[in-house]
């Protein structure tokens, strides 16, 4: 009788645990920190976050395959940039199913040719800044790169801009509605939402095997990029954290939650990338990309307003491909194509490999010490600006 | 809580994403009366974030959110 009771105490508290985790969101901040502190394992683990050069891998493997181009990438199944990406929509696929949100949402017809536009534009500015928001803005500035600086800012511009077309769109065309998503109760008596959880569950068990059979292969590195990338997906998934809403929120709502997430989670990453860098532990170059000034800045506006449209930034519009949003998993699929070919454009011309600039490592003019104040100093001042903001809604734009 | 609220418009968000549900509401709360009630439609698991925080900012009254078949509706009460 009291081994029962104890039993089920013991079932109670995991029930209340899995409802905590899976079905309450989690708040932005946390969501900052643990990517802050993910972004740091991940690259004293074997190389820095990044979502837009697996989407790349992808577009050339696509293009290689029908013929294209004549020399195909490196294997996305054992390529790094791939298997960090394909963990971000795995994990965020599991997360979504445990939390019994995952569902096919078609969208109305404005809004898929908007995801075929904006992610064909996220991947020309990916291309040229290097990255998207992950790999050309958050690891960049992460790595000391004053390229991440420069598609910081370029992103607001971008976002800006992106804003006033939605304003526009909301004023002058029909967005319409797609009348309803997928009917649970007129399926018949089976819920396919009851059992998400366990098909999430089989999710993850998986992705863990696959982690296991790398080790096996002697590939324990790619194993346990696939586990990282898991781990952005589910925390990315649960916090709903999307950096479109750092740029976008303070000239739409005026919240400053997303900004203030970020920049919390940028301190982190900084500190933990300038000691890996600094120690000597990790390459001074890695994630400094010769994109400074014109591909960062340039490509953050392209990037930036791309986003506006599609409704999620490069990690953001592959989460939420993993949650079944139809629109974004088109945009997901024009950004794999569009980067890859405009990648091999910037590379087919000296010319322009020139204008899209130059490696640019922080370090290298100011000294590590300096490099670190004046980066905490914008972080601060983009975090105080945008509490500020949310007081006196100076810089929100109305419609 | 929010079984027996009759609103007094009604906007259909279903099938849009971020950030279209919250702008469509942020218009359509401009064209309403005070006191008043607008019922939105979405499929979109954000907006149940979205729309309490803007509620909140905005200073109107989140009335709450009702789980339909493949949908939600929510409530909001126009300040």
């Amino acid at each position: 009788m009291n081994d029962e009771s104890e039993g089920s105490v013991f079932f109670r508290l995991l029930k209340q645990g899995y409802q905590k985790v899976f079905f309450e969101n989690w708040p932005i901040w946390l969501g900052g920190l643990l990517i802050g502190i993910m972004s740091v394992i991940t690259f004293a683990w074997a190389r820095p976050w990044g979502v837009a050069g697996g989407l790349r891998n992808w577009g050339d493997w696509f293009f290689s395959l029908i013929g294209v181009y004549q020399h195909p990438p490196i294997s996305p199944l054992v390529s790094t940039n791939s298997i960090l990406t394909l963990g971000l929509i795995w994990g965020a696929f599991g997360s979504a199913l445990m939390a019994k949100q995952f569902a096919i949402r078609m969208a109305p017809p404005l809004e898929l040719i908007k995801g075929v536009v904006g992610g064909t534009l996220m991947g020309i500015g990916a291309a040229m800044a290097g990255g998207c928001n992950v790999g050309g803005f958050y690891s960049a500035l992460s790595a000391l790169s004053l390229g991440g600086a420069a598609m910081m800012a370029g992103l607001f511009v971008g976002a800006y801009l992106g804003l006033r077309y939605i304003y526009w769109e909301l004023e002058h065309l029909p967005t319409g509605s797609s009348g309803g998503g997928r009917s649970a109760k007129s399926e018949g008596a089976f819920n396919w939402l009851n059992i998400e959880p366990y098909i999430g569950a089989a999710v993850f068990l998986f992705a863990i095997i696959c982690a296991s059979l790398y080790a096996r292969q002697s590939l324990t590195k790619i194993g346990g990029l696939l586990l990282c990338g898991i781990a952005f997906g589910v925390i990315i998934q649960r916090c709903r954290f999307c950096f479109v809403r750092g740029f976008r929120d303070p000239f739409m709502t005026g919240e400053g939650e997303v900004p203030r997430g970020i920049a919390i989670s940028l301190m982190i990453s900084i500190l933990g990338f300038a000691a890996l860098k600094w120690t000597g532990l990790r390459g001074e170059q890695v994630y400094v990309t010769q994109t400074f000034w014109f591909g960062s800045l340039a490509g953050g506006i392209v990037f930036g307003f791309g986003m506006l449209l599609a409704g999620g930034c490069g990690s953001g519009s592959v989460w939420r491909a993993g949650e079944g949003q139809v629109k974004l998993i088109i945009a997901v699929v024009c950004f794999c194509l569009s980067t890859s070919l405009f990648k091999t454009l910037i590379n087919a011309s000296e010319g322009f490999k020139a204008l899209i600039g130059k490696a640019v490592f922080m370090p290298y003019y100011l000294t590590y010490k300096w490099t670190l104040v004046i980066l905490f100093l914008i972080l601060c001042a983009y975090y105080l600006l945008a509490t500020w903001n949310e007081e006196t809604d100076k810089f929100t734009v109305e419609m | 809580m929010a079984e027996e609220i009759k609103p007094d418009e009604t906007l259909d968000c279903r099938g849009l994403s971020c950030p279209m549900p919250l702008l469509k509401t942020k218009k359509a709360v401009g064209k309403m009366k005070s006191g008043q009630i607008l019922e939105i439609l979405g499929t979109d698991p954000g907006t149940k974030n979205d729309l309490p925080g803007f509620a909140n900012k905005a200073g109107h009254t989140y009335l709450g959110e009702k789980d339909d078949e493949g949908f939600t509706r929510f409530y909001l009460k126009i300040k």
